[in-house]
């Protein structure tokens, strides 16, 4: 048993006002995933617990003025089983389908994946593909976090603790996209925390060059980044073996410049090149 | 303490709990229904699986408090009237039991997974069944135990 308060929040208001007095004691619950697992280990003792998952505004998936809302509160298992995502953010699916076992599927959030700030959030890498940044809530107003800003280092959120992520808003995939991927690897193939994990989008002119690219790496820094060099570097090309080789030399170099050489890059270095050309392999044409 | 109200195995309850414990504590120390199992406590063994609104949970990672309105459905819930569900009469005879720990998440996993989707297929079976260990291995039997529900299940709504 926990030494805890419970606060069931029925409105957004409510809950809002709630953190305004109470916001440093208090940690947000929505499928409690991640804070439960935290409380038994010990390493977070929270006076409340705010259970915001039953919140109808944060549960939301919708377009609204060309861009794709998310709702903080909807699980990974919503995720998978929505049409919307499906269509405008395939990557994500993706990450949905290999996100833990079914059952944290269930209750898990894309909020709560984002706001715990584990460096191999699986939601991550295909939310920076989007460009996504969040709605950040107070009593007092609004105002949007970008994914990149969102954690200050591993497991530490940017967040201030009077606020609540209202939804995530991305850039929906462009109609001219035809290639996307979400790849992970881990120590068993479900429920495996990735080691190493990445998503990708693409389109090829007629050509078959590179017409637009979006790439991200998570896991292997502290935080999650989109490699914008990966990204110029495969622009305007046709990707052959050699470049698709290249380019993965080139996730694998800044990885390495954000990290330093740690003891476990003797087999990152080569993994995440591997797991680079393997999942970019199908835009090569075939000659 | 606070109050809540839910269904578990088809019974209405109201109860005043602490606000701190989990829904596993409560079917296990609280209800006195044993058959839901704590391995690991951190979501990675299953044996804690329940069924909260039709989805496969762990009871493990969520409060007693967030049943609350929800309707729930454990291993002792299966059995009707004495007769063994279809899903456990497939365990037993494909002899899917082996310490028998991790059985009722299993069932449970397979309860879930039968009322969302009656024919799954083999990977559709192994991708929901994945957040269960076996420590005994079993898992080949355990696969034909789930095809064979699927099968009696079938046969069973034929009828």
């Amino acid at each position: 048993m926990f030494d805890v308060d419970y606060i069931k929040a029925t409105n957004l208001e409510d809950a809002l006002d709630f953190l305004n007095t109470n916001g440093a004691e208090t940690k947000i619950l929505a499928g409690g995933t991640d804070i439960l697992v935290d409380m038994r280990s010990g390493a977070l003792k929270p006076r409340f617990l705010l259970d915001v998952s039953r919140l109808d505004d944060l549960k939301k998936i919708e377009i609204q003025d060309g861009q794709l809302c998310i709702g903080a509160a909807v699980t990974i298992s919503e995720l998978l089983e929505s049409d919307t995502i499906a269509a405008m953010a395939p990557a994500l699916r993706k990450a949905a389908e290999k996100f833990a076992s079914r059952q944290i599927r269930n209750v898990a959030t894309i909020g709560g994946n984002v706001a715990h700030c584990s460096p191999c959030g699986d939601t991550i890498p295909p939310l920076l593909i989007h460009d996504a940044s969040a709605v950040v809530l107070t009593s007092a107003g609004r105002r949007h976090v970008t994914i990149e800003e969102m954690a200050s280092g591993p497991y530490h959120c940017s967040l201030h603790s009077d606020e609540i992520i209202s939804h995530f808003v991305l850039q929906p995939r462009p109609r001219e996209v035809t290639f996307v991927d979400f790849q992970k690897i881990g120590r068993r193939q479900e429920l495996a925390i990735a080691r190493m994990s990445m998503a990708a989008m693409a389109c090829q002119d007629e050509r078959g060059s590179i017409a637009y690219m979006r790439f991200a790496l998570g896991s292997c820094t502290p935080t999650p980044h989109r490699f914008r060099e990966v990204e110029e570097y495969m622009t305007g090309k046709v990707p052959a073996e050699h470049i698709i080789w290249e380019a993965g030399r080139l996730v694998a170099d800044k990885m390495l410049s954000i990290t330093g050489r740690r003891p476990s890059a003797v087999y990152k270095e080569p993994a995440i090149q591997g797991l680079f050309v393997r999942m970019m392999r199908p835009l090569v044409a075939n000659k | 303490m606070i109050s809540i109200k839910f269904i578990i195995n088809g019974e209405k309850k109201e109860l005043d709990i602490p606000a701190g414990i989990t829904a596993l504590e409560l079917i296990r120390d609280r209800l006195a229904l044993k058959g839901t199992k704590e391995g690991c406590g951190i979501g990675e063994c299953g044996a804690c699986t329940i069924v909260v609104d039709g989805r496969a949970v762990n009871a493990c990672l969520m409060l007693a408090a967030q049943l609350d309105g929800r309707e729930i459905l454990t291993v002792e819930g299966l059995a009707q009237s004495g007769d063994l569900h279809p899903i456990q009469e497939a365990f037993a005879e494909k002899h899917a039991v082996q310490c028998g720990f991790c059985s009722p998440g299993l069932l449970m996993s397979t309860t879930a997974l039968l009322a969302e989707n009656p024919h799954p297929n083999r990977s559709e079976i192994v991708k929901a069944i994945s957040g269960n260990l076996c420590r005994c291995t079993g898992y080949h039997s355990i696969m034909e135990a789930v095809k064979a529900a699927v099968e009696k299940q079938a046969a069973f709504k034929k009828d």
